[in-house]
């Protein structure tokens, strides 16, 4: 139990940052390098504060006692999904970088309009957001954080061996092929980044309440580049890696407590010590080695001192 | 609205305008020659403003290590006159371009010759990025410095013009930043575009294979690509510093992302294309009406969304059609 009290909220923290991880993984299932997750979790978080707060919602609080909390998850993962149909179906026909960069124009203007808006409370951000279920302590949310994210694994595990799994292996692999095969990319690809945007929105709506206030802090491109280091150092190939990535990214600055000013700097290095040692990710070099592609690749081709070529496409 | 009013927006838009120029230019100069974006190039762009402070001031008064120490103690020669901030902005930037050289050697370089997924050069440029960022936190501590006055010698402040019964106002330092981001952006294009070194680069860019193949070492003008970007960062850094103050280890990020904006507007790796594109941001972000200044920050990134769901390329950029 002390244990729990000493450390629960770091836990619930990781899981949370875990599943957000995995918001960008979804994504990247079928290819593509979207950074909208940190929007979209914003998005949640305000509509469940929203919700929790403002005294239009009285009556729906009053009706629905503690049925409130998943009503605001549902409207946060219905409400986050239209967005990420309205924002999917003109941004997925941009490939790799420019993806990346729509992207994160995408999460500046979200965070913009919450700055400036009344409802979202402006710059001061919602405050005063009521504890999940009435619980009393932190570690109490590991009972929201730890179901979402079993539900969450199972969905991606039977994802990968569906049709639709194999349609974005496919796609993330050659999308020109994919296409020629009768895969319709765009279908696809709108769809993995919708299930990136719903879950990134459930899990904003989720953490409203966990962490007591909300402002526009919560959607920002550090963010975008935090879940992107999740994945990347977790491993990208495998749904272990960024829940991996989350949870340790995540616990590195309160193990480096003890240095105090120099944890950020130390966090910076790792970032770039384990891009460079690392390439597969953790999870990608302790798993095992990848099957080899039934169609041998062609041997790697010299391109002089450069390496391979650094076309966007490659992105 | 009026014509005064009309110019005056006018005015503010192309200076801070080629100041996003001259910053982007880093960006595209660095993705035309190896297809990646350097996301460390905002801490440049800060680092450049820091040093030309440095060299100005000598001394962090607030907080942080190097609290109380006091580089020129008699004051620093080169306060108080135009040519003496002149040379301390070019120092400054000089330094802050070999910053970028170091940063390519540690975080770059490694991963090219691993042929590692350019995507990861994303992850290791940002975690140079916060490095940086707090170490000069640790330094210096969190707080904004302004330059002190008269870094523009006998320069009188602005200038006034009447027009019918409105006066518009040209402050220096906006004048000082155009010519200069101007003449620079010049001298660059005729580097690149006339010299034996500015063909050699566009060889690399095109394909570095091939340029290797003919003898043109490609990794030394790589160094080169990340000095001349760290230069232009970092003077763009100076001339925002100069004109707005520091505000803290942070404040190039805005200006970082914006350059997002800029080189995405205009074409990515099109020099050309992240003039204008700084400059048309620059403009529009002046015109935005008093009544809504607080969407301003939201300008830039509207037109680089909308840029890219009508014309991918940008505006001068070519088209890459997807080979199999």
């Amino acid at each position: 139990m002390e244990f729990l009290q000493q450390y629960g909220f770091l836990m619930a923290t990781m899981l949370q940052q875990g599943l957000l991880g995995l918001s960008l993984y979804a994504p990247l299932m079928a290819g593509q390098l979207s950074l909208a997750s940190p929007g979209f979790y914003a998005l949640g978080g305000y509509i469940a504060a929203v919700i929790l707060t403002n005294p239009a919602f009285a009556g729906w609080r009053d009706a629905l006692g503690y049925g409130i909390y998943p009503l605001t998850w549902l409207l946060g993962a219905v409400v986050c999904g239209l967005l990420g149909v309205v924002v999917g179906v003109p941004a997925l026909r941009l490939r790799g970088i420019y993806l990346a960069l729509a992207t994160i124009a995408f999460v500046e203007i979200l965070r913009v309009l919450a700055l400036n808006l009344s409802i979202t409370g402006g710059a001061v951000g919602l405050f005063g957001i009521p504890q999940a279920f009435g619980f009393v302590d932190r570690w109490q949310y590991l009972w929201q954080f730890l179901p979402l994210l079993i539900l969450t694994l199972l969905f991606f595990h039977q994802l990968s061996r569906s049709r639709t799994g194999r349609a974005f292996r496919a796609i993330r692999e050659d999308e020109l092929a994919a296409d020629a095969m009768g895969v319709p990319p765009t279908r696809y690809k709108v769809l993995a980044f919708v299930i990136g945007a719903v879950l990134a929105g459930i899990v904003g709506s989720m953490s409203a309440p966990f962490l007591n206030t909300w402002n526009a802090k919560q959607g920002t491109f550090d963010a975008s580049i935090a879940y992107l280091a999740f994945v990347l150092i977790g491993g990208s190939r495998s749904m272990w890696g960024p829940l991996l990535g989350g949870a340790l990214l995540t616990a590195l600055p309160e193990v480096l407590r003890g240095l105090a000013d120099w944890r950020l700097v130390i966090n910076g290095l790792v970032l770039v010590v384990a891009s460079l040692y690392l390439p597969q990710g953790i999870v990608g070099s302790l798993g095992r080695k990848p099957k080899p592609p039934i169609r041998p690749s062609a041997p790697p081709r010299d391109e002089g001192p450069v390496g391979p070529p650094y076309t966007p496409e490659t992105l | 609205m009026d014509l005064s009013s009309f110019l005056q927006n006018v005015l503010n838009g192309l200076a801070i305008g080629s100041v996003y120029a001259l910053f982007a230019l880093g960006y595209t100069l660095i993705f035309s020659i190896l297809g990646i974006i350097n996301f460390a190039h905002g801490a440049v762009f800060t680092l450049g403003a820091y040093f030309t402070y440095t060299l100005i001031s000598g001394q962090f008064e607030n907080n942080g290590l190097l609290k109380g120490v006091n580089l020129f103690p008699n004051g620093s020669p080169l306060a108080g006159s135009a040519w003496g901030f002149a040379l301390s902005a070019l120092v400054g930037s000089v330094l802050a371009g070999l910053v970028a050289v170091v940063i390519e050697r540690l975080a770059f370089r490694p991963m090219r010759s691993r042929g590692a997924d350019p995507l990861l050069a994303l992850v290791s440029s940002l975690g140079v990025a916060l490095v940086i960022v707090n170490l000069i936190q640790i330094l210096v501590g969190a707080e904004s410095y302004s330059f002190p006055d008269g870094i523009y010698g006998d320069l009188p402040g602005a200038l006034l013009f009447k027009l019918g019964k409105k006066t518009i106002i040209i402050r220096t330092v906006q004048v000082i930043i155009f010519g200069v981001s101007m003449v620079l952006l010049l001298i660059l294009g005729l580097v690149i575009g006339r010299t034996r070194t500015g063909k050699a680069l566009r060889a690399v860019a095109e394909n570095p294979g091939t340029a290797s193949l003919l003898g043109i070492s490609v990794d030394r003008f790589i160094v080169i690509t990340f000095f001349l970007a760290g230069l232009l960062g970092g003077l763009a850094g100076t001339l925002v510093g100069s004109s707005f103050g520091i505000a803290g280890p942070y404040f190039g990020v805005t200006y970082g992302l914006k350059g997002l904006a800029v080189i995405v507007l205009g074409g990515l790796g099109s020099i050309p294309g992240a003039v204008l594109g700084g400059l048309v941001i620059g403009l529009a972000e002046a015109f935005v009406p008093a009544d809504y200044s607080a969407y301003n920050q939201a300008v830039a990134f509207a037109l680089l969304f909308v840029i890219l769901l009508v014309r991918p390329q940008g505006l001068l950029g070519k088209l890459q059609i997807q080979k199999v």
